[in-house]
């Protein structure tokens, strides 16, 4: 009960952060910002609305914002939040959601394919390249976190007997993987430095160029499977930096959010402070995260820590 | 075994009947389809069984006095078999409409015939019992596929591709006919059971002349070459049956060595894993830079051979190191993506085919809006996409998790073994990344978006006999999807007759195969109730149509479409180590442009490599010994009589 509890709670509240996000640029902008709530007001007018459909559609390209919705409520199922028990939980389960997450974003490149729009195409293109570099970082947290507990399950990398955590004897490499993961965030969720949501010139996006023809409830659902899957992000983060064990009941929870919150904040400073990357770096700077777990992973291996 | 035979037989006339029957064209290809299905549904009854017993069966004929033609099928032959009676039927009802020239209807008897011939060879290959019978269909199936490549021979690429494919087949079988020499000569015998007495050093010599051999039927980079030029010539229903599942007897070739060597040694593993990764990478790499269909196509095969040989090395290294469950797992994967590799390749080469026949093209550039055309195609193009790509709730993911939790059980092992594990799963990673960039590419290129030729836009849905094999080939890769128990358990019987294999606790199987198909279930609920909650927020919604939005450029065609090349070029360049691109650009020299030009091609370096190490010397030094070849007639006579004279000479000596 307990975790559908929870799961709802995660459903119903995961478009707030991004508001976060907005408050922490207006405040280094000099402005006031947004209102907190400003994604619940966008996801209701959207909501409200009817759509426009190219012409060069087909059903792929209705298909794509409700696959993309679906996979990330999905993924959220297999999470522990604040070390509560997730819905479901198995043996492997993140190399299934990661390829759930594939997905999602398989479909949304195909949408966005669909629109016979060059500049959707070119964001396409860009999500493409960045996601497939992103995986090898992804999948090396798989093999790091395989070295440390034996699991392969989001339940068991944050709770259970032996959980990955920052204050056990050998988890200082989870700084190293804080930071790459941070990185990952940032790319997969189409932040600064790697992509700029604010941006108002198509031909610098990838994100948003790829869902320009999706309107009312469609976007809709685009806009909320972008929360999830920024939240997910947020709250993998936020675990590894929240000790397990030291915490428990009510008080782990509200250190949990208020880390949550720490890691949005983080991104809109990120967001204040630095620009996009030229598109040519983007690879390097994916890289360098994975670079930064492979280091995680040789001294873990080779027992310095 | 008798049910077996019978079925062969029953193929072979099939094959046979069209070769009298091709006057009346119609009635010749209901007749074959007919037979051929005949024969593989008696087939898969007669496979079928090996699965539950335990005993092998064998069947041994004396042959001109000397030899022995014996077979046996155990549970590995029988999972080979079973692609191929299960996919060459279909391929076989594709070809009703598919072949549809009537002024070719001798050709396409003869066509028939070798196919039949093609589907008799593979089975027998995977049955073979000894050396002399062995290489007896091996050399039958290659001869066969070779008739088939050459169907269109009067044009010069086909012809060129066909001796490619001819040079590479004879090269590879003398290959694995050495290396089944060099077991002869130290253990005496023809008989397949004999390998395992040999000597260490001899097994290794053995396997790795084999590896090239197999490896070169199969498709191992980089002895890959003839793949990408065989497909695009052959028809697509023998393309799909070639890369569907004759590659696949590469593959049964170096399982089936592995297991009759008996070895414990984990250099084999490793080899086999190293070359699994560097086709499985380099290969989907190579196809998201070609945009010929089919050779994009016949890549991702290299890729896919590359998927499963990680399993299979992984499992390699499971039996050397004493890791049952992933020794088990490794090779289930491998022998689970055997068969869904025939499924979604061959579904997707007969897409091709049915793109092919109406628009005349295999330039993915030329294509686009095809699915509103081709709903049919189209969607069971998307599906057999989804598949390749790896991605759940389809049948790839199934294969390509059981050999993650292979590798990631490897991750115990140390040092060096560590370290090719890792490499393992992060090259799975990256080949599935990369697979579902290309195939966005492919679908999202071709089907998707405006059509950008008048061939594209005139094109329509073909005939029945086409769409109803895709059709079931493509619930093929929903059903195992999600309803894999009864695949992951199929796959764990092949394996049972294997040496060295120690069976994987039943519990264990039972449990991962549930927790797929809950994933795979859960998504589907998901994806339904999102698909509800959409329908619910589009009551009584205004629902409009306009055009794309062009950024405010307002006379957009369709030819500012982004093509496929642009999609795939920033993924290429950034393996530009591996991969020669070649571009050229004209520039835009006036201040007033004219017609601008671009080309770029992406080049493949092992064949380059070939050309450049191999063909080029080999050319130079037997080019200075043309002047053997003159012609004479008398002289040739000459040549036999010297030739005899000095294998007396040699005999008397000894």
């Amino acid at each position: 009960m307990e975790s559908y509890l929870t799961l709802g709670l995660v459903l119903c509240g995961a478009p707030l952060f991004p508001g976060i996000i907005l408050k922490v640029k207006a405040f280094f902008a000099g402005k006031k910002g947004p209102p907190l709530l400003i994604k619940y007001y966008t996801l209701m007018k959207l909501l409200r609305k009817g759509s426009v459909y190219s012409t060069s559609a087909s059903f792929v390209f209705k298909m794509g914002p409700t696959v993309s919705f679906a996979t990330a409520v999905m993924v959220l199922l297999f999470f522990p939040f604040a070390g509560a028990d997730p819905i479901i939980s198995f043996h492997g389960d993140v190399i299934v959601l990661f390829y759930i997450m594939g997905l999602g974003r398989f479909f949304t490149i195909l949408a966005a394919l669909d629109t016979a729009s060059p500049f959707e195409g070119m964001g396409a293109a860009r999500e493409a390249f960045f996601s497939l570099l992103a995986e090898a970082t992804i999948f090396m947290v798989m093999i790091l976190f395989y070295r440390m507990n034996g699991s392969l399950s989001l339940a068991h990398y944050f709770g259970g007997a032996h959980p990955i955590s920052l204050i056990s004897p050998n988890g200082s490499p989870l700084l190293l993987v804080i930071i790459s993961m941070f990185m990952i965030l940032l790319t997969e969720n189409s932040r600064v430095p790697v992509d700029d949501p604010a941006t108002h010139l198509e031909l610098t996006m990838i994100h948003e160029v790829m869902i320009l023809d999706h309107s009312g409830p469609d976007l809709a659902f685009i806009e909320a499977g972008a929360f999830y899957k920024l939240f997910f992000y947020a709250a993998f983060i936020a675990q590894l930096l929240v000790p397990a064990k030291l915490f428990s009941g009510p008080v782990y929870t509200v250190v949990f959010l208020g880390t949550l919150v720490l890691v949005y904040a983080m991104v809109g400073l990120i967001e204040s402070i630095m620009a996009r990357f030229k598109m040519n770096l983007v690879p390097k700077y994916i890289l360098t995260s994975f670079a930064l777990v492979s280091f995680a992973a040789i001294l873990t291996t080779m027992g310095v820590v | 075994m008798e049910n077996f035979f019978i079925a062969l037989g029953v193929l072979l006339v099939g094959g046979v009947l069209p070769l009298f029957f091709y006057r009346l064209f119609r009635l010749m290809k209901v007749i074959y389809i007919t037979v051929t299905m005949l024969g593989s549904v008696i087939g898969l009854c007669a496979v079928l069984p090996v699965f539950g017993h335990r005993e092998v069966a064998t069947v041994s004929w004396p042959w001109l006095h000397l030899f022995a033609l014996s077979f046996s099928l155990d549970s590995l032959s029988a999972f080979f078999v079973l692609p191929i009676v299960v996919i060459c039927p279909l391929t076989a009802i594709y070809a009703f409409h598919y072949m549809d020239k009537e002024r070719r209807s001798t050709r396409t008897a003869v066509n028939f015939f070798f196919f039949s011939l093609l589907i008799v060879s593979m089975a027998l290959v995977a049955t073979a019992d000894n050396i002399i019978t062995f290489a007896l269909v091996w050399e039958v199936m290659s001869l066969s596929s070779f008739f088939l490549v050459m169907y269109e021979y009067q044009r010069e690429t086909t012809r060129k591709a066909g001796y490619l494919y001819l040079v590479f087949a004879q090269a590879g079988a003398l290959l694995i006919f050495a290396a089944f020499a060099v077991a002869y000569s130290h253990s005496g015998s023809f008989a397949f059971e004999s390998f395992a007495a040999i000597p260490a050093e001899a097994k290794l010599v053995v396997f790795f002349l084999a590896l090239i051999g197999f490896g070169s039927k199969a498709g191992i980079f980089p002895f890959h070459i003839w793949l990408p030029h065989a497909h695009p010539a052959a028809p697509s229903h023998i393309s799909a049956v070639m890369s569907g599942v004759m590659i696949k007897m590469g593959i049964y070739g170096i399982i089936r060595l592995y297991s009759l060597l008996q070895v414990n040694d984990i250099i084999f593993g490793r080899t086999v894993l190293l070359f699994g990764i560097v086709s499985g990478v380099l290969g989907v790499v190579y196809a998201l830079g070609k945009h010929d269909i089919k050779k994009l196509l016949a890549y991702h095969s290299v890729e896919n051979i590359g998927i499963i040989l990680i399993g299979a090395g992984i499992g390699m290294i499971g039996l050397a190191t004493g890791r049952p469950v992933m020794a088990g797992f490794g090779f289930a994967g491998c022998l689970l993506h055997v068969l869904n590799h025939s499924i979604f390749k061959s579904l997707l080469f007969m897409g091709t085919g049915a793109i092919l026949h109406t628009t005349e093209s295999r330039h993915i550039d030329q294509m686009g809006g095809l699915i509103k055309r081709m709903p049919i195609t189209g969607r069971t193009f998307l599906v057999g996409s989804i598949s390749i790509s790896g991605l759940p709730p389809f049948n790839g993911f199934i294969s390509e998790f059981l050999i993650y939790y292979a590798a990631f059980q490897g991750l115990s092992l140390s040092g060096s073994t560590f370290i090719l594990m890792m490499l393992a799963i992060i090259s799975l990673a990256l080949i599935g990344g990369l697979a579902a960039a290309c195939f966005s590419k492919v679908v999202g290129i071709v089907f998707l978006g405006e059509p950008r030729t008048e061939g594209a836009a005139g094109a329509s849905e073909s005939g029945l006999s086409m769409t109803l094999p895709m059709v079931m080939l493509a619930s093929a890769c929903l059903v195992i999807g999600i309803f894999p128990q009864t695949f992951i358990e199929l796959a764990f019987q092949g394996l049972r007759d294997m040496h060295g294999y120690t069976p994987v606790a039943d519990n264990l199987i039972a449990g991962i195969s549930c927790n797929l198909a809950l994933a795979a279930r859960l998504l589907f609920v998901l994806l339904a109730a999102s698909l509800i909650l959409r329908k619910v927020f589009y009551r009584r919604k205004e629902v409009a149509a306009g055009p794309t939005w062009g950024c405010g450029f307002t006379r957009p065609t369709t030819r500012m479409q982004y093509t496929g090349t642009s999609y795939a070029m920033s993924i290429v360049d950034f393996f530009k180590p591996f991969v020669k691109v070649t571009t050229s650009y004209s520039g835009i020299p006036k201040i007033f442009p004219q017609r601008a030009d671009y080309q770029s091609r992406v080049d493949d370096i092992a064949e380059i490599g070939l050309n450049r190490g191999v063909v080029g010397p080999l050319m130079k030094v037997l080019g200075r010994m043309r002047w053997i070849q003159h012609g004479n007639i008398q002289l040739y006579i000459g040549y036999i009589i010297l030739a005899i004279v000095v294998m007396l000479f040699f005999l008397y000596n000894t």
